[in-house]
């Protein structure tokens, strides 16, 4: 692994200030429906534009810090292994999208990324509880998922347009 | 851009499929359920026949995070008190049909309603 510069160094750490801090003060808001999984996950417009401008490996460790704290501020032990699965797996497929896209397209990865944090979520759910009937709450996971993909994928790609202008 | 029309398609028909199967639960939990089972870490613990109940019932189901206060009545059940700090699981309220379990992922708690068409797949053959 490269050795981290300072400027690197520094980038990485606002960003997981930022990301907690979205993450924690979402997590203060009510859930519009009593559906467990449900939410706007504000906090992966920092996923997402970390994954686009700073590279996988201080993407990953963002998220991962992020998640880690979010879980310790505002959550209990077990939300951390469903955020956990989920985030790690919407991480990969957006690793992954990020190779096919271009700078105008980077809210798709936001979308499918968020498909795949429900169905992590969803099989983490089914093998913690023993119960396979849970997976009936896939359809409405998606759901919400595509909406507040698609709009923290336009958040972040409007974000991530505005600083390269600016740089 | 004939890559981004790609991705909207894509995305639509996942979203298609996804309000198809919520139709399709709907219409599913229109059915004659009245069976509610309790699942405590992927055991049954508690098996209720709802139309068989006179007067509400209440019990205690303990998991790793707490504890779930479960009433039943009869036609429906809920969880009635949660000792977890988001009730997730209390203010999904009651429930008398096979639409969703209640889930309490903390406790490792989930309650079914089991479609009593699940028992009688012949239920819909005319003739």
């Amino acid at each position: 692994m490269k050795k981290i510069t300072t400027k690197q160094l520094t980038t990485m750490a606002m960003l997981t200030a930022i990301a907690l801090a979205i993450h924690v003060a979402e997590a203060q808001i009510p859930a519009p429906v009593p559906i467990p999984g449900v939410k706007l996950g504000l906090a992966n417009i920092v996923t997402v534009y970390a994954v686009f401008t700073i590279g996988a490996g201080p993407a990953l460790m963002i998220l991962v810090a992020r998640i880690l704290l979010g879980s310790l501020f505002a959550g209990q032990a077990m939300s951390l292994l469903y955020s956990l699965a989920g985030g790690l797996l919407c991480f990969v497929v957006m690793l992954l999208l990020k190779k096919i896209l271009t700078r105008n397209q980077i809210w798709v990865a936001s979308v499918i990324g968020a498909i795949f944090h429900n169905i992590g979520q969803i099989l983490v759910a089914i093998v913690v509880t023993g119960t396979p009937a849970i997976v009936s709450y896939l359809p409405v996971l998606l759901l919400s998922g595509i909406a507040a993909g698609l709009f923290t994928g336009f958040a972040a790609q409007t974000f991530i347009h505005r600083m390269d202008k600016k740089s | 851009m004939k890559k981004t029309s790609f991705w909207v398609i894509l995305i639509c028909v996942i979203a298609a499929l996804s309000a198809l199967a919520l139709l399709w639960q709907h219409h599913q939990a229109k059915a004659d359920a009245v069976i509610a089972n309790v699942y405590q870490d992927g055991e049954l613990v508690r098996s209720i026949d709802l139309n068989q109940l006179t007067e509400p019932e209440t019990f205690t189901v303990t998991g790793p995070a707490g504890e779930n206060e479960i009433t039943a009545e009869p036609g429906r059940i809920c969880v009635s008190h949660a000792s977890c700090p988001d009730q997730v699981c209390v203010n999904m309220g009651w429930r008398s049909d096979g639409g969703f379990p209640i889930v309490c992922l903390p406790n490792k708690l989930v309650i079914e309603i089991e479609s009593a068409a699940d028992e009688n797949p012949i239920d819909g053959v005319v003739g």
